[in-house]
């Protein structure tokens, strides 16, 4: 666990530094860091408790509506919005898994492709409360301490931040009580219940914090890109994107979703002349890849290999 | 008063446009029945079958109907492959692989449509896209007769197939038990590959017969279309053709009476919700046999 903690703090070092050393790179870079962060909360309640959710745009665009129509509409400064959504994904998710959780495997799946879908139809036709289907701007953001909220390095340091957060969580959980509750429930939750735990409340309480996470990435992105459009943020394929960049890098682990989000918005910047805005193709391509050869993911399947042999010396020695 | 002329209009309009709705989800409920999978994939078959039909008309100048007889073959012997080479590796694998892999399936059949056909809708033109046949004052579109007609044709094919000759016996024996059925001397993997042919080619007749009433877009309308199948196969109940069809025709008349009489803004997220609805209260479906969970 250790080397999991030293591996972040370089990376955090590395990524407060990546802004000197490649200043023309910073989109690029704010999108895999969202990415990142999107697929590890994506993986608290899809990697750790098993729950594959194909809904988790609702949660983008509850954070980005949040910041958005709170700056533009009521003039409330983003860091209160993006409280408010962070309280408001809790709330989301949990009304949304006393729901759904009782529908197993992917039944869940399809009923949260549903749900997002229902959330998408309110976006765009409820003018008066999201501005309808044209999106919102944002002309204008505060300026705290005197920072730019609109200059891309600032953007930049929330993304980091944001992804800094929850890999931080994932990995407190992962060797928590907690943590072993949602992989045991994972597994089996008959098992789970004979032993005691409440498998309907460790999955409220990963969806919760998964969505609320989320949620927190989504009122960044709506800063970064200062106009959101309901059909995109709230779509089905945003959905797709997080939870395959996840299950490409490897569900259940604390450094898969990054090395997901790391091949793929890589791929996706070198192929972007040949593909243009075929984008997707580099997803459908791995994940077909991945779930025939590496079905534990990129991540996965090698780690899987060296706790084995680490066992397996254990026992000979 | 309650205008009976424009519900009856509603009525039948929504019982035509359900006929498609049930032809794409016999297919998904199909495959679903024999092999256990959640075919993602299925909405981009029927856009393939919409392209297919837009291709033959701009090269050879093809009615659609007559581009069926080419595109039908040609989707089952695809769906085999896709079965072979692709799905028979995910037997032994958690259901959620095959999910996976076949959203990927999608994503990659409705790029690839992408980088050949550009992101402008396409569609076929026929002269009688516009004719109706009138019975007293509710008048029919030709193309959703032809359409329900299409539909009625070939489920009547396949009821008889599956129920009158050994083929169908030998799926249905599949569907119920893959180890009594291969103990008895049926090549299940053979049978697997047949019902996802026909599955693909059910998808890609829905296409065709689709397109002179709707815009073919390669990457958005795919997921639509999955989405509209599994609304339709969750109402029946997974694995159920009969009750596919109940609930193909009910998504038809839903969607049509909500839009018509509720507000039209919301026409998808009808089906959603009686969806939902269905999905939690019997999962089993709303003509699925109930069964005891353990």
């Amino acid at each position: 666990m250790k080397k999991h903690y030293i591996i972040f703090a370089g990376l955090v070092l590395v990524g407060v530094l990546y802004p000197q050393m490649f200043p023309g790179y910073l989109s690029v870079a704010i999108t895999l860091l969202l990415y990142a962060g999107w697929a590890t909360a994506w993986d608290i309640l899809g990697g750790w408790a098993g729950q594959v959710s194909l809904g988790h745009s609702s949660f983008v665009g509850l954070g980005a509506y949040f910041v958005a129509v709170g700056t533009s509409h009521h003039e409330i400064a983003p860091w209160w919005t993006i409280l408010m959504a962070l309280a408001a994904a809790a709330v989301l998710a949990y009304l949304w898994g006393r729901l759904t959780f009782k529908l197993k495997g992917p039944y869940f799946t399809l009923s949260t492709i549903a749900i997002a879908e229902i959330f998408r139809l309110i976006a765009i036709n409820e003018g008066w409360l999201t501005g309808g289907a044209t999106g919102v701007f944002i002309m204008t953001l505060p300026e705290p301490f005197g920072m730019d909220l609109f200059s891309r390095q600032v953007n930049y340091y929330l993304a980091l931040a944001f992804v800094s957060i929850t890999v931080l969580v994932v990995m407190l959980i992962s060797r928590s009580k907690f943590g072993y509750q949602l992989r045991a429930v994972r597994e089996d939750e008959n098992s789970a219940m004979a032993s005691g735990i409440n498998p309907t409340s460790v999955k409220l309480k990963a969806f919760m914090l998964s969505g609320a996470l989320t949620a927190l990435g989504g009122g960044i992105y709506a800063i970064f890109l200062s106009f959101i459009e309901p059909h995109i943020i709230f779509y089905l394929l945003l959905s797709v994107q997080i939870a395959l960049t996840a299950i490409i890098g490897g569900r259940g682990t604390i450094w898969g979703p990054c090395v997901g989000a790391l091949l793929i918005v890589g791929s996706g910047e070198i192929f972007r002349t040949t593909f243009a805005e075929a984008n997707m193709l580099i997803y459908g391509l791995l994940i077909m890849a991945v779930v025939i050869f590496m079905p534990r993911g990129i991540v996965g399947e090698p780690a899987r290999y060296l706790i084995r042999r680490v066992y397996a010396k254990r026992a000979q020695g | 008063m309650f205008d009976y002329v424009s519900f009856l209009q509603n009525l039948s309009n929504g019982v035509l446009i359900g006929g498609v709705y049930a032809l794409i989800g016999v297919g998904l409920t199909l495959v679903f029945g024999v092999m256990k999978i959640i075919n993602f994939a299925h909405g981009d078959f029927v856009i393939l079958g919409m392209y297919c039909a837009v291709l033959l008309n701009s090269l050879l100048g093809w009615d659609p109907y007559l581009s069926l007889l080419v595109a039908m073959p040609l989707g089952f012997l695809a769906g085999a492959m896709l079965q072979r080479l692709v799905l028979s590796r995910l037997m032994e694998a958690p259901p959620e692989s095959s999910l996976l892999v076949t959203l990927g399936l999608a994503l990659v059949i409705g790029n690839i449509l992408l980088l050949t056909f550009g992101a402008e809708p396409k569609s076929v033109n026929v002269s009688y896209a516009s004719n109706t046949v009138a019975l007293g004052e509710v008048s029919f579109s030709m193309i959703l007769l032809l359409a329900g007609l299409a539909t009625m044709v070939v489920i009547a094919g396949l009821y008889t197939v599956l129920n009158h000759t050994e083929l169908g016996r030998a799926i249905r024996a599949t569907a119920d038990n893959r180890l009594g059925a291969e103990l008895v001397g049926i090549n299940t993997r053979w049978i697997e590959s047949v019902v996802f042919g026909i599955g693909m080619a059910l998808a890609v007749m829905a296409g065709v017969v689709l397109i002179p009433l709707l815009f073919a877009t390669p990457t958005f309308s795919g997921a639509i279309f999955t989405l509209k199948a599994f609304v339709v196969t969750v109402l029946g109940g997974l694995g159920n053709m009969g009750a596919a069809i109940a609930g193909g025709l009910l998504l038809g008349v839903v969607e049509v009476m909500g839009a018509s009489y509720l507000t039209s803004d919301y026409r998808d997220a009808y089906g959603l919700l009686v969806f939902l609805l269905v999905l939690l209260l019997r999962p089993e479906g709303l003509f699925g046999k109930t069964v005891k969970r353990v």
